[in-house]
């Protein structure tokens, strides 16, 4: 049996001897086959990584003596690091495990091939009860350039309630991040997962996060991207039992060349499940967003709701916003919602506030934050939105001196 | 003699990148203390006046000048003219989600103070400030919780606008057909709104083409307006002319 071969690039060639040198023959021998997925698969429809990411840094992550990531903190929380793949410390809280394992997973996607194969420590958290103190994963790239692939598992018992923050922090360097989370949602689970974005501007960062929603489970979550250089987040969720409900936010706030792409995939499976999606995208320069959202509603899907919407601002003539809605329902009694807009700063807004004397650029952050405010309103973590809020602020900063 | 607050001399505009010319020649003297209204028909150029006068983008002035306070007008950004002491209320108040009302009159408030080289308003100076304000415009304090104008009523609109006016003390106020929108009951408010705030040192200029809210703001001086520019002034009996004999006796253009 002859297998299908293509031609690959130089990168392509890199990470296909990455994958052999780390004992990931198989792997490998899938990689050699698939490649990076270009624009013809159409779930990449607008992040060719054949064009995007044209080299990689030449090894894994390791200990070294190149530049230090930021370290991020909030008050209160419980906090641990991966750093370049390991687990360092642990949490100190009541009904929280954590365990450090092998990989065993696999993919059909070349980005979450590499993930799983790269992967150093999969870091396993198990959480029952009611967690009150919020938990904190800061996952670092230290030192020089290099290829980070880190996992974590969290496995929440039935009634379990958490919040968990990541922080993506990175050294000023070439990364090439891959990231995987995946949480499973016992039933009537509550969990509030945010993930911020501290990558230094040349990474590409590609994270996955996948959810498995138990009955009644009620799951929170929010995807900051507007660091990287490329960036492509994939959230998908298996709503696997009844009264099982999520909400999913994110931002793209990107400026210069970067590219934001955040890919949704919801599959609601059983009767009674629900979910909304709040995307918004706020684009300057040639920075691009990507928002794609695909639901999919099976046969004994009854009664579910799934509400999307994407919203973009574009500050400049060429940001560009990419929106692509998928809906694929096979029940018949369902309420399923998609919504777009994209536009620039209204001029009536604009001018109304100057004309009470607020100026030109105090008004367009006002607007601006009002646009934001309705993603980061649900996030009940104070810390959290006062990093968001300052972000945003030191962003139209930058937009201003640039 | 006293410098006039506005001083229009001559002024013509027209829309930008377009060979529309919307006012042509508006020469009008508002001196301190005035109440001076502005009638004309649809689409005479009143609204182009007012947003000419504030600083909207898009207008091109072709000719002649504006002073404020003696001072050209035309060379301050919009925010500068706030600033300054300008107040435009407008016909159509917009509406911004996201940004909610009192946020919104502090941060303008503070930026006009900056801009006029003056500290900030401490937090509970500012809260009495609307809170007195509020109640004289039969305003409830929910109102400005809610996001600016968003779901308010054409009156709380209104009286949303006039609450601005009066925190902000204005030295000019530009009234852009205040009344439209407006029951009877709440354009008496509305009215009385603006009636408390005339004083010796600030002038009105009230855009309508009714004579009603001429009842409730009576003016000094009325001007006809029409075709892009004052065709007929007089004192307010001029108004009363107007609303029985209608336009087409001053303009010559038929209704």
């Amino acid at each position: 049996m002859t297998k299908t071969q293509i031609k690959l690039n130089g990168a392509e060639e890199q990470l296909k001897a990455l994958l052999a040198s780390a004992g990931q023959d198989d792997a490998a021998a899938k990689f050699a086959e698939i490649g990076l997925p270009t624009r013809r698969i159409e779930a990449y429809h607008y992040t060719d990584l054949k064009t995007l990411v044209r080299e990689v840094p030449a090894g894994i992550a390791s200990d070294n003596d190149g530049p230090k990531a930021n370290r991020s903190a909030f008050e209160g929380a419980a906090r641990v690091e991966i750093v370049n793949g390991k687990l360092a410390g642990s949490f100190d809280v009541d009904g929280v495990e954590v365990a450090v394992s092998g990989n065993t997973g696999s993919g059909d996607d070349s980005v979450v091939l590499l993930s799983e194969a790269l992967v150093g420590d999969v870091v396993e958290i198990k959480i029952s009860g009611e967690v009150e103190q919020v938990l904190h994963i800061d996952r670092i790239i230290d030192g020089d350039a290099a290829i980070n692939a880190d996992k974590v598992t969290v496995t929440l018992d039935d009634g379990a309630k958490a919040t968990l923050i990541e922080t993506y922090n990175g050294s000023e360097a070439a990364h090439l991040r891959l990231a995987t989370t995946e949480v499973v949602l016992g039933e009537g689970v509550e969990f509030a997962h945010l993930q911020l974005d501290g990558n230094s501007s040349e990474t590409r960062h590609f994270a996955s996060n996948r959810y498995e929603l138990n009955a009644d489970a009620q799951l929170q979550t929010f995807v900051q991207q507007s660091e990287s250089q490329v960036a492509r987040t994939t959230v998908s969720a298996r709503f696997i039992g009844g009264g099982a409900h999520a909400d999913f936010a994110g931002l793209n706030m990107l400026t210069g060349s970067q590219h934001g792409d955040i890919t949704v995939h919801l599959s609601h499976l059983v009767a009674n499940t629900t979910s909304t999606e709040v995307f918004k995208n706020v684009v300057n320069g040639r920075g691009k967003a990507v928002f794609q959202g695909k639901i999919d509603v099976a046969q004994p899907a009854q009664k579910t709701d799934a509400q999307m919407m994407c919203q973009g601002l574009i500050l400049s003539e060429r940001g560009e916003v990419l929106v692509k809605p998928e809906l694929e329902i096979f029940a018949d009694d369902v309420l399923c919602a998609h919504g777009a807009t994209c536009g620039e700063l209204d001029e009536d807004s604009m001018f109304y506030l100057m004309s009470r004397g607020i100026p030109r650029a105090e008004a367009k952050a006002m607007l601006i934050r009002a646009f934001l405010a309705e993603a980061f309103e649900p996030i009940e973590v104070y810390a959290v939105i006062e990093t968001l809020e300052a972000r945003v602020d030191s962003w139209l900063q930058e937009q201003e001196e640039a | 003699m006293t410098t006039p607050i506005l001083e229009i001399k001559n002024l013509h505009v027209k829309v930008e990148d377009e060979d529309k010319q919307i006012l042509k020649g508006v020469d009008l003297v508002l001196p301190a203390g005035e109440v001076h209204a502005i009638m004309g028909r649809n689409g005479s150029g009143k609204s182009t006046l007012s947003y000419v006068l504030s600083g909207k983008d898009g207008y091109e002035v072709t000719e002649g000048q504006i002073l404020f306070h003696g001072e050209d007008l035309l060379e301050m950004d919009a925010h500068e003219r706030a600033a300054a002491g300008l107040f435009l209320a407008f016909q159509y108040p917009i509406e911004i989600p996201g940004v909610a009302t009192m946020t919104f009159l502090k941060a303008a408030l503070n930026a006009q103070r900056k801009s006029r080289g003056e500290d900030e308003m401490k937090i509970p100076d500012f809260m009495k400030l609307v809170k007195d304000a509020s109640k004289k415009l039969e305003i409830n304090p929910d109102m400005l919780k809610r996001p600016l104008n968003v779901g308010f009523s054409g009156g709380e609109k209104k009286r949303a606008e006039i609450l601005q006016m009066a925190l902000m003390q204005p030295s000019l106020c530009v009234l852009d057909e205040t009344d439209s929108g407006l029951d009877i009951d709440a354009l008496k408010i509305v009215s009385e709104g603006v009636n408390h705030l005339r004083a010796e040192n600030r002038s009105m200029l009230v855009i309508t083409h009714y004579q009603r809210l001429l009842n409730h703001i009576v003016p000094d001086r009325v001007h006809v307006f029409s075709d892009g520019k004052i065709v007929e002034s007089g004192d307010r009996d001029l108004a009363l002319e107007l609303e029985s004999k209608g336009y087409a006796d001053f303009d010559g253009h038929a209704a």
